[in-house]
């Protein structure tokens, strides 16, 4: 099914190239050129895309009014203002914060990755090397031999959170704090055992991972 | 102001008080005492001799002539008006008469040798004594007033003595101390008030006015702080406004370069999609990678200025600088694994906090490594990591490309490395750079 989303921008040779490109891109582009009426499309938009100066209401007033009669829907600022005071009153209700100009391909993946994370997107299947990975019904089968692999529930969470966040290197802190729910110390072990484990588990040779990718002194990445 | 409300005025009425009410100490504190003891009244008469001389001469011819009844009769009146003198009178036949009060040492018969005797006593040491013939005769005998020497004294002598005097007097000198003391005291609390106003910052950074009772001088100062007050309100709402202005208008011109900008990276990507000839793709290419060189040169443009007004807000804080830079890196790291980079990154055992603005530090990261990959992507390598130098923590970031004298194919890092050591700066850090031709290490460090 073909996503929604909401184009709020009153440029209008940015706003007809950006809506041209994330439609050839496989999503339904609603485009308006001011803030008003969007409060109409918010019922079936799945994330809304939103410019920063527009005639009348700007956009930190829109976003803000928005994400208050609709906390799920994910809000991405397009803005040329790119100062960190802007980005940080932006930061306060939106999700993400791209400024112009952009790559087409970094704004996709950044609309790709927001409607993940508000489970907008539920792949219903996810193949990854040797492994089908069912998300919806906490399934992951090794297809070589068809049988399921059975994790732990630390190692699901931790696997899933990875697998939520593809393509992006997950630090250190970030895994332990969205597995464990509390601040990381520098220098604890739990979670570099927790991966170890789960390696043994889903790698083909654990010794050299292929799935679960080590990015030294940085964090971890799945590829998809 | 009017003249009677002035301080000066107010201090000269205080002298001028003390002034006047000095002389009228003694008076003051004697007229009580006139109403109070009549025997001063008494002691007054006797203060002055000549007068009872005069008196008793006077009274001695009256008599001349006069029998003895009569002598009596006038020496009872005059004794009941001098009460405190003791009178007598001798007759030509040498006998003391009428002796009151009476004295042992006065003879009653009189002979001459008695007369020498007391005339002499009488000028010397004895009391005051008065000798008068009555009817200016020696033939009809002579009266005798006296009184003690301590009534004809003058009365100076016993003042001094007077210790209630002396407390009264102190009394009044502490009075006018206490006074003037009341005054000046009353001026300095206005004046502690009023520099207590002068010094406390109110809500807006600028001192409150001050609330004005009294129309003197201090008042005055008061109206004159409180205008001065407004202007600076009133400067320092223009100068806001004036900042806001050029925040807003350096913001606007990012933003106006930055829209047409984007239209043109847009159409860009657009023609990456045509059939274009291997020059075709080169031009494109180059479009692409100025717009994203001007975009940053905008970014830095803008934060320069603002940095260097002094207008980036700043919000220092305890940070964990690993947890700091590796969020920087994982937003990098793409960039260098596409530019193909070594990204060597390597953390001490115990963390590292320093007390910086985690934003501006991850501006300071970024803007370096951006610089890497600008100008040092002939080493492919970039090294991050944490060593022990001279005794503090330094974070290193390393490169291996030609070394920033050597120049690099692309010019404009100047700005980017401005903002650095502003910021740097700012947040009370410092920085060492070490460059030949085989690469570059920066070292960010607390200042001591």
């Amino acid at each position: 099914m073909r996503k929604n989303l909401l184009y709020i921008e009153d440029n209008k040779e940015i706003g007809a190239w950006v809506s041209e490109d994330l439609t050839e891109r496989g999503y339904h582009v609603i485009w308006l050129t001011s803030g008003e009426g969007a409060i109409g499309h918010m019922e079936i938009a799945d994330l809304v895309i939103l410019d920063i100066m527009l005639p009348g209401l700007d956009g930190f007033s829109i976003g803000q009014r928005l994400k208050k009669e609709f906390p799920k829907t994910p809000i991405l600022l397009l803005s040329a203002r790119s100062s960190i005071d802007d980005k940080l009153q932006g930061l306060h209700f939106a999700d993400d914060y791209v400024t112009k100009p952009f790559h087409p391909d970094e704004l996709a993946a950044r609309v790709e990755v927001l409607l993940r994370r508000f489970g907008k997107i539920s792949p219903p299947l996810i193949q990854l090397a040797h492994l089908s990975i069912h998300l919806d019904q906490n399934i992951i089968v090794d297809s070589r031999s068809n049988a399921e692999i059975i994790l732990t529930a630390k190692q699901f969470q931790i696997f899933t959170y990875l697998l939520r966040h593809p393509n992006q290197i997950l630090t250190k802190e970030q895994i332990y704090e969205a597995v464990w729910g509390s601040p990381y110390m520098e220098g604890d072990k739990t979670l570099m055992v927790h991966i170890r484990h789960l390696r043994e588990k889903i790698e083909k040779n654990p010794s050299q991972p292929q799935i679960i990718e080590t990015i030294r002194g940085i964090g971890y990445r799945v590829k998809q | 102001m009017k003249i009677r409300q002035s301080l000066l005025m107010k201090y000269l009425l205080i002298i001028t008080g003390a002034l006047i009410l000095w002389p009228l100490v003694l008076p003051i504190y004697y007229i009580p005492k006139e109403f109070l003891d009549k025997e001063i009244k008494q002691k007054i008469m006797y203060l002055d001799t000549e007068k009872l001389e005069q008196m008793w001469h006077r009274e001695a011819s009256k008599l001349n002539g006069a029998t003895p009844e009569k002598i009596n009769k006038r020496l009872q009146t005059l004794k009941e008006q001098y009460s405190m003198a003791t009178m007598f009178w001798v007759d030509a036949d040498g006998n003391t008469k009428l002796m009151s009060p009476n004295q042992i040492n006065i003879p009653n018969q009189w002979t001459l040798q008695d007369s020498v005797e007391f005339m002499k006593k009488s000028v010397g040491t004895g009391p005051f004594t008065i000798v008068s013939y009555i009817g200016g005769d020696s033939n009809q005998g002579f009266m005798v007033f006296q009184v003690p020497r301590s009534l004809t004294e003058p009365l100076s002598a016993s003042a001094i003595d007077d210790m209630y005097l002396l407390v009264f007097a102190f009394l009044v000198f502490a009075l006018f101390l206490f006074i003037s003391w009341l005054f000046f005291s009353k001026i300095r609390r206005r004046l502690v008030q009023l520099q207590t106003a002068m010094t406390e910052a109110g809500e807006t950074g600028i001192p409150d006015k001050v609330a004005i009772s009294k129309i003197d001088e201090i008042g005055q100062l008061g109206q004159a702080f409180n205008h001065m007050i407004d202007e600076l309100t009133k400067s320092r709402k223009r100068e806001q406004e004036e900042e806001a202005l050029r925040k807003q208008l350096i913001a606007n011109i990012s933003h106006d370069l930055r829209t047409p900008l984007t239209t043109i990276r847009g159409h860009a990507y657009s023609l990456q999609k045509e059939s274009l000839s291997p020059k075709g793709e080169e031009s494109l290419h180059l479009i692409e990678s100025k717009v994203d060189m001007l975009s940053q040169l905008l970014d830095n443009l803008l934060s320069y200025t603002l940095l260097s007004a002094g207008k980036y807000t700043i919000k220092q804080k305890e940070t964990d600088m690993m947890r700091l830079i590796r969020a920087s890196l994982v937003s990098w790291y793409p960039v260098f694994e596409k530019e193909g980079f070594e990204v060597d990154v390597r953390w001490p055992e115990k963390g590292l906090v320093w007390n910086v603005d985690p934003q501006w530090f991850t501006r300071i990261i970024d803007n370096l490594f951006q610089n890497v990959v600008r100008h040092a992507k002939s080493g492919r390598y970039v090294g991050v990591h944490t060593e022990e130098k001279e005794g503090r923590n330094v974070v290193v970031i390393e490169d291996r490309g030609p070394g920033m004298n050597n120049g690099s194919h692309e010019k404009g890092a100047g700005i980017g490395l401005s903002i650095v050591s502003l910021m740097l700066k700012e947040m009370n850090l410092d920085w060492t750079i070490e460059s030949s031709s085989s690469g570059t290490r920066i070292y960010l460090h607390e200042k001591n």
